[in-house]
């Protein structure tokens, strides 16, 4: 089947990538400038991660305009719960090192972090749908507050 | 009551109150359209107990303000007294739905876990709900 077949090489294609990426014989700078030449986004997180954003036409006309409406209606967006499953789980050490500071979380990583916000959103303009949140130096104690 | 069928379950989760007992929050992740046409994610309290759909006041960056109060000034009633907020209209997708949202910008605290309150304004315009009791997740579609 055509599209099997496709999606085959792009999986075998990902790993050779993966391995070109964590083993190979160049530098940082090479390997980035090499995902610059084939179109990739890559980012660098202030911890040292690499991260990429890749997406390969897989099949095209793969469902009807109509088709497409409907899957689109039901799928999950992105990275819903992900962002915040994250953030709950790891708030505390979150705090210690970005208290004060607005961050962007996606993929399970702080990916940009700014003292103000606009500054924060122009560094998280590569990624998609970036959970957004201010981290307070000090627990917030709060008070439920109901508009009426 | 008539047969619903529910597309997504909204997710509680855990936190901390000021006594440090574990309580279990309804967030829901929304995507604001900003300004700069970005899209971003935003946790809200989902909160049927807010007439109105509100958000940080100092994220009013996002939606191209230059301040959070140059909007249209309302008073609006909350469990510590009456406060000013003030109104404008975001573009949101909630639940993958599109939306033109009234939104107010209101001066809260910064809890990192949630930048707004998700009002009933929104929810039950837009949205149908149901839930069981003690199982902590709401169920949600949006053809009501």
């Amino acid at each position: 089947m055509k599209v099997s077949t496709e999606i085959n090489q792009e999986i075998g294609y990902l790993r050779r990538f993966n391995d070109f990426i964590t083993t190979g014989p160049g530098s940082p700078e090479e390997i980035l400038d090499t995902l610059t030449k084939f179109g990739i986004d890559w980012f660098v997180t202030e911890e040292g991660t690499l991260m990429i954003k890749y997406w390969q036409v897989a099949a095209e006309g793969f469902v009807s305009a109509e088709q497409a409406a409907v899957i689109r209606s039901t799928q999950p967006f992105s990275n819903q719960g992900d962002s915040l499953d994250w953030l709950t789980n790891n708030l505390p050490d979150i705090r210690k090192q970005y208290g004060g500071q607005w961050v962007a979380i996606h993929s399970n990583h702080i990916v940009a972090s700014a003292l103000n916000l606009p500054d924060l959103l122009t560094k998280a303009a590569g990624f998609d749908t970036p959970l957004i949140t201010f981290v307070s130096a000090e627990p917030v104690v709060w008070n439920f507050t109901y508009a009426t | 009551m008539p047969p619903k069928d529910f597309e997504r379950v909204l997710r509680f989760y855990e936190s901390q109150d000021q006594n440090g007992k574990t309580i279990r929050l309804p967030l829901v992740e929304v995507i604001l359209i900003t300004a700069a046409n970005n899209r971003v994610s935003l946790s809200l309290l989902f909160d049927t107990g807010a007439s109105v759909t509100t958000l940080r006041a100092d994220l009013y960056p996002m939606i191209g303000l230059q301040s959070w109060d140059q909007g249209q000034r309302v008073d609006i009633a909350t469990a510590s007294g009456l406060t000013v907020a003030y109104q404008y209209t975001a573009t949101l997708e909630i639940f993958g739905k599109l939306i033109q949202c009234p939104i107010h910008l209101l001066q809260m605290p910064p809890n990192p876990l949630l930048n707004g309150l998700l009002g009933r304004d929104t929810v039950f315009n837009e949205f149908g709900f149901g839930f069981w009791e003690s199982t902590s997740e709401l169920l949600v579609t949006s053809t009501p």
